[in-house]
Formats: structure tokens, sequence, C-alpha cells
């Protein structure tokens, strides 16, 4: 059992959607795009051929297209909503998808104080690059993990850092 | 003609409905439906799952559109490269405009039901589609 907010949380209160799917053997193009389009998302890869996210109506749309590309593909694909059946579970899950999200943001304010030290056109490349990086981690972290702000604070600084020389 | 599409718009098919309304049936009536088995017999479907009208090998529902209806307008490609980019964000094109217009439709999409949105998204496509007008165009007497 866990506390939430003071109450004593018996039930997984979190719904998620599922993507199940198989792909025929070949050709190998539309599963690499499929890989990509689940990392983009940030997608939990709970097994072979089984993604998961929290489910809202973006989410949910996603793994739709996704499973309509798979279908195209000549493979089979289902989308789910799905409730886990304990609290632990579910809090592993999370967990999981929380520490993803935390490596991204620690490998970005890593590359930020790469960044730092660039001079002139490549800093402003980098910074390009970086706005865009961040943009899309920050897509992907469903629950907000502290090292979000810490990410977002050091973008900010490589930015008055650009101005003060420029 | 009758149209339909799933309930809750966002930027794709807030731009499919503008796309309509604009340059293919300027008398277009909207059903929105949260079910695909739920679509009129008479309605058009489109951004739905298992229709022509839809996401197609990566490309979104408004990209679907224009090659569908043979549009070329050089406008209105731009426009697809924004939606694209604000939808799947996969970085095909280079679209500064997709996470502004994204963020912009889905503060909108909190404070307005289907119909309404519509109203309101088809004014800010109207402006991204008039940048994209030559000069001579873009300089024709205010509101």
């Amino acid at each position: 059992m866990v506390a939430v907010q003071g109450k004593v949380q018996r039930e997984p209160q979190r719904e998620w959607v599922l993507l199940t799917y198989r792909f025929p053997r070949e050709p190998s193009t539309p599963r690499i795009a499929h890989w990509r389009a689940l990392k983009r998302l940030g997608a939990a890869q709970v097994r072979d051929g089984v993604a998961a996210l929290p489910l809202d109506t973006r989410t949910r749309e996603h793994l739709e297209w996704l499973a309509d590309a798979v279908l195209e593909a000549g493979g089979m694909a289902q989308v789910w909503i799905a409730r886990l059946a304990s609290v632990g579970d579910e809090r592993r899950l999370v967990d999981q998808m929380r520490g993803e999200a935390a490596r991204e943001f620690r490998n970005f304010i890593a590359a930020v104080s790469a960044a730092v030290q660039q001079r002139g056109s490549d800093q402003r490349r980098s910074v390009s690059a970086l706005r865009r990086e961040l943009r899309q981690i920050m897509s992907r972290d469903y629950f907000r993990v502290a090292e979000r702000a810490e990410a977002e604070r050091s973008f900010r600084a490589l930015l008055g850092r650009v101005e003060a020389v420029a | 003609m009758k149209w339909a599409t799933r309930r809750e718009c966002h930027v794709d098919r807030a731009a499919c409905a503008w796309l309509i309304q604009r340059f293919i049936d300027p008398a277009a009536e909207f059903v929105f439906v949260d079910d695909p088995a739920k679509v009129p017999a008479d309605a058009t479907p489109f951004d739905m799952r298992g229709v022509p009208l839809s996401h197609h090998q990566g490309d979104c529902s408004f990209e679907t559109f224009l090659r569908r209806y043979g549009l070329r307008d050089t406008g209105l490609w731009k426009i697809a490269e924004i939606v694209h980019e604000a939808d799947l964000d996969d970085n095909r094109y280079d679209a500064p405009e997709a996470p502004g217009l994204d963020s912009l439709i889905r503060g909108l999409a909190l404070r307005f039901k289907d119909a309404p949105l519509l109203g309101v998204t088809n004014l800010l496509f109207d402006a991204l589609y008039g940048l994209q007008q030559p000069a001579a165009l873009q300089r024709r007497e205010r509101l």
C-alpha cells in the first residue's frame, strides 16, 4: 500500500494505453520507423511487441496511428486501454519511465555544458539543436521529473551567455 | 457535403477542417464522433483510423488531403510542414512555427468545444496562409 496525499492507495489509479504489435519478417524499414516513433513518444517497451504510455488523447491517438502503420506494413497490431493490477507494478513502470526521462535530461545538461565552451556559429548551431531537443524530451517527460527544471535552467543560462557575447 | 472526424480536435484535424472549408467544400458540415463505427453513412470520414483521408506512410492527414486532392499550392505545403511537425514532431521538416501553433491550439481546445474551436482555428490557418501569399496580395485592406 502506498500513501498518496494522506490517503492510503489500494488500487492503481492510472490508465494506460498499450500497443501490441507484430511485424512481418521483411521489410525492416517500417519496423525501424516504428521503433523511432516509440522512442520519440517515450513509450515504455514492456516487452517485445508491447509498448505502454500513460493514457491521454494525444498518446492514444499516436499509438492508434502507429497501429495503423503496422497494419499497413502487413503486420498485426492492437491498441488497448489498460490498468495495472497492483500499485507496486504501476510504481515500477512509472519509476522506469521517470528514470529514462531523468537520464535524458542529464545527458541534455551535459550537452549544454559542452555548448557553453563553444563560440560563434558552432555555438549558435548547438543552441538551436538543443532548443529542439529540450522540447522533445519535455514532451515525453510524462511524470515531470526533478531534472526537468534543472535542464530548463541550464539552457536558459546558456542563452544568457550567447546574448552576452553577441 | 458531410464530413466526419473524431472528437477533441487538435492541430491536424483543425487544419484538415480549414482546408476542406477553404479549398474543397465551402458548404462543409462537420460531425464529431468518438468511434469510427459511428460515422454517419452520408459523411466522409477523415483523420480517423482505417480511413483513406488519414495518416499514411509517415504523412499526417493534412498532407494526405493535399496529395489526394492534387493541391500543389506552395502556401498549402508550407502549412503542411508546420502541421506535420506540430502533430508528429519527427524532424521531417524545419518548421519553427510548429511548437507555437501546437500550444495555441491545445490551449484553445481547453476553452472551446469542437465546432466553435474550428471557427477560431480557421482564423489561425487563414493567417498562416496569408503570410505565404505574394506581397501584392498581402496588401489588401484590413478589417
